[in-house]
């Protein structure tokens, strides 16, 4: 197939959606291969995690999902790069486990590295790339063109070949002790569920952190029409499509947001806002689930299962999922996705994100 | 004459007419345009009477014997024929070149004097102006990234690259352009108060005067950098 080169010149961030069905989950076989459920594993590291319900379906929610013991952790250490490539961490977490791993910084202008499914990624500048004396691609729009030029190195480390003594890894150990010799401020996500016994962690005095959802009930919304119209696939209708999930979109922004915009009584002088829900005929109590911190995408993925188990198929929800920034302009990708209501397995997915 | 009508005429004769006399202007036009005399050689016409041929066969021999007894330095392709420059096999040995580092280790102790414990600015001329042959370097940044963590004895300092042996015995050349190298010399260390820790009684404690050089800047060989004045330069690249 034609395989395209990365653009050459700055491009905003794009927004695909997707109209489809979600197939019956089978508890024994867990889906990991259709439309939603890749997009939301394809994300790196999740940042806000949002779940919107009717007020009715709470309880159900409740003792499912926000359980105490359910809450996802994370760790935040200052740990040097030749910590994490030798010893027990490397053997324990990167060469058994699974871990997510991100540094502190902003891609486009710090050095910032990243472990995620065993693969470390760095983002480096020039001073550090040429330091570091490992063979990386041109990152960012400019490629190699301009002055300063940035560049990604990326290494697996699960593969057989990174052992101490291989000529490969000798020289990402090179680098470690003389470009990234000062230790780095991680975050830390254990993904697989067992942790090993002595941890490797408890050297460095890591910080622990639990992402407890924070719950805001009883927002008396006025609610759109959730449901699209069949003959909107139709190709003649490709316009109203857009249309209408845009306003969906916008919407269910606005509640992520908790905008007085969208409740009901809302008496804004036009001049300040000229927002209208649009087809505004029902009225309802809306509650807003969210999590934030340092998420893994196999998570939310459970939690979207767990959402789909727990409510009656006839119910509307909307989960969405925000990733941490990624360049200079501070774009992250996010993925929402909305079940209709009394619709028989119909979903909408919007995913935003950008080409990087 | 003027049965040619303007168009005809070559602008040559054009200008001529504008500047002298039509039968002027025709003269110089035939004479010294049209039958202008081409030289094929430098020394055609051939020589008139044999006098004249033997003098210039004289002068051509001579000039020829001078040409022969210049010595003229060897040519690129020449040098690299002969393999004048390079390090016999049997030679790329990193033992063999370690006298050479001590000595350049007293060269560079002497030649600094006190300056090794401060470094500094005239430290830095003294280095800038001395000799590297022997010197223990290692690559440190380089635009080209397979060339960082090279380290080994300064065999050649030439003046666009380093020919470096490694400790594996294997003789490397290390463009100077983009790459930042690091040298080290050991000195005695003469801070007081420093514990000796598991150094014996007889062992000094050595500490590292380290600096770096740009070989951007530093491409000159290196007896024409015993004279030069090093001023610092912008660099684009860093």
């Amino acid at each position: 197939m034609l395989s395209f080169n990365q653009p050459a010149v700055y491009q905003s961030s794009n927004c695909y959606v997707t109209y489809g069905i979600l197939p019956h989950l089978d508890p024994k076989q867990l889906p990991s291969k259709s439309k939603p459920w890749t997009t939301l594993t394809s994300q790196d590291f999740v940042h806000k995690a949002d779940l919107i319900i009717p007020q009715e379906m709470l309880e159900l929610v409740q003792e499912k999902l926000l359980g105490d013991k359910l809450a996802p952790t994370f760790k935040r250490v200052v740990i040097s790069l030749h910590d994490i490539l030798s010893g027990e961490f490397f053997t324990e977490y990167i060469k058994k486990g699974d871990v997510l791993m991100l540094s502190e910084g902003r891609r486009g202008i710090d050095n910032v590295l990243s472990l995620r499914g065993g693969t470390l990624t760095m983002f480096l500048g020039k001073e550090a790339y040429e330091r570091a004396g490992l063979v990386g691609k041109p990152h960012g729009v400019k490629g190699k063109r301009g002055l300063k030029p940035r560049w990604i190195v990326e290494f697996d480390l699960t593969s057989p070949s990174m052992f101490p003594g291989k000529k490969g890894f000798d020289r990402l150990i090179y680098a470690s002790n003389n470009a990234f010799a000062e230790p780095i401020t991680w975050l830390f996500c254990n993904v697989s569920s067992t942790t090993p016994d002595p941890d490797p962690l408890s050297r460095h005095f890591a910080t622990n952190y639990t992402a407890n959802p924070g719950l805001s009930q009883g927002i008396d919304a006025v609610i759109p029409k959730l449901s699209p119209d069949v003959d909107f696939i139709a190709s003649s209708g490709k316009e109203d499509f857009e249309d209408f999930s845009t306003n969906l979109y916008e919407w269910l922004s606005l509640v992520r947001l908790q905008s007085p915009r969208i409740q009901v009584g809302d008496k804004i002088d036009p001049y300040l806002s000229r927002y209208q829900v649009p087809d505004s005929d029902t009225e309802g109590k809306i509650c807003k689930i969210s999590w934030q911190g340092f998420l893994a995408p196999s998570w939310c993925r459970q939690i979207l299962i767990g959402v789909i188990t727990a409510l009656p198929s006839k119910t509307w929800f909307s989960f969405s999922t925000t990733t941490f920034s990624k360049g200079l302009a501070g774009d992250n990708a996010e993925c929402t996705i909305l079940r209709p209501p009394n619709s028989s397995g119909e979903y909408l997915m919007w995913e935003v994100k950008g080409h990087e | 004459m003027d049965t040619k009508s303007r168009k005809d005429q070559p602008i040559a004769a054009a200008l001529l007419s504008r500047a002298h006399e039509p039968d002027e202007a025709n003269r110089i036009f035939t004479e010294k345009i049209q039958q202008r005399p081409l030289f094929l050689t430098p020394s055609s016409p051939p020589p008139a009477d044999a006098r004249a041929a033997r003098r210039r066969a004289q002068e051509k021999k001579k000039q020829q014997r001078k040409k022969a007894l210049k010595p003229k330095p060897l040519s690129a392709t020449q040098r690299r024929r002969l393999g004048l420059y390079d390090v016999p096999r049997a030679g790329q040995k990193h033992a063999l070149f370690e006298p050479l580092h001590r000595l350049w280790l007293g060269y560079v102790r002497e030649i600094l004097g006190s300056e090794v414990y401060t470094g500094g600015e005239g430290a830095a001329a003294k280095l800038a102006s001395a000799d590297f042959h022997g010197a223990g370097v290692e690559v440190v940044r380089s635009g080209c990234v397979s060339r960082v963590g090279i380290k080994g004895i300064v065999v050649k300092d030439s003046k666009f690259a380093f020919e470096i042996v490694t400790i594996k015995d294997r003789v490397k050349l290390v463009p100077k352009e983009g790459t930042v190298f690091r040298f080290e010399v050991p000195v005695p260390d003469l801070r007081k108060g420093v514990v000796e820790g598991q150094a014996g009684e007889g062992e000094e404690k050595m500490c590292n005067l380290v600096f770096e050089i740009h070989g951007e800047q530093f491409q000159f060989r290196s007896a024409d950098r015993a004279s030069r004045k090093f001023r610092s330069h912008f660099s684009k690249k860093l």
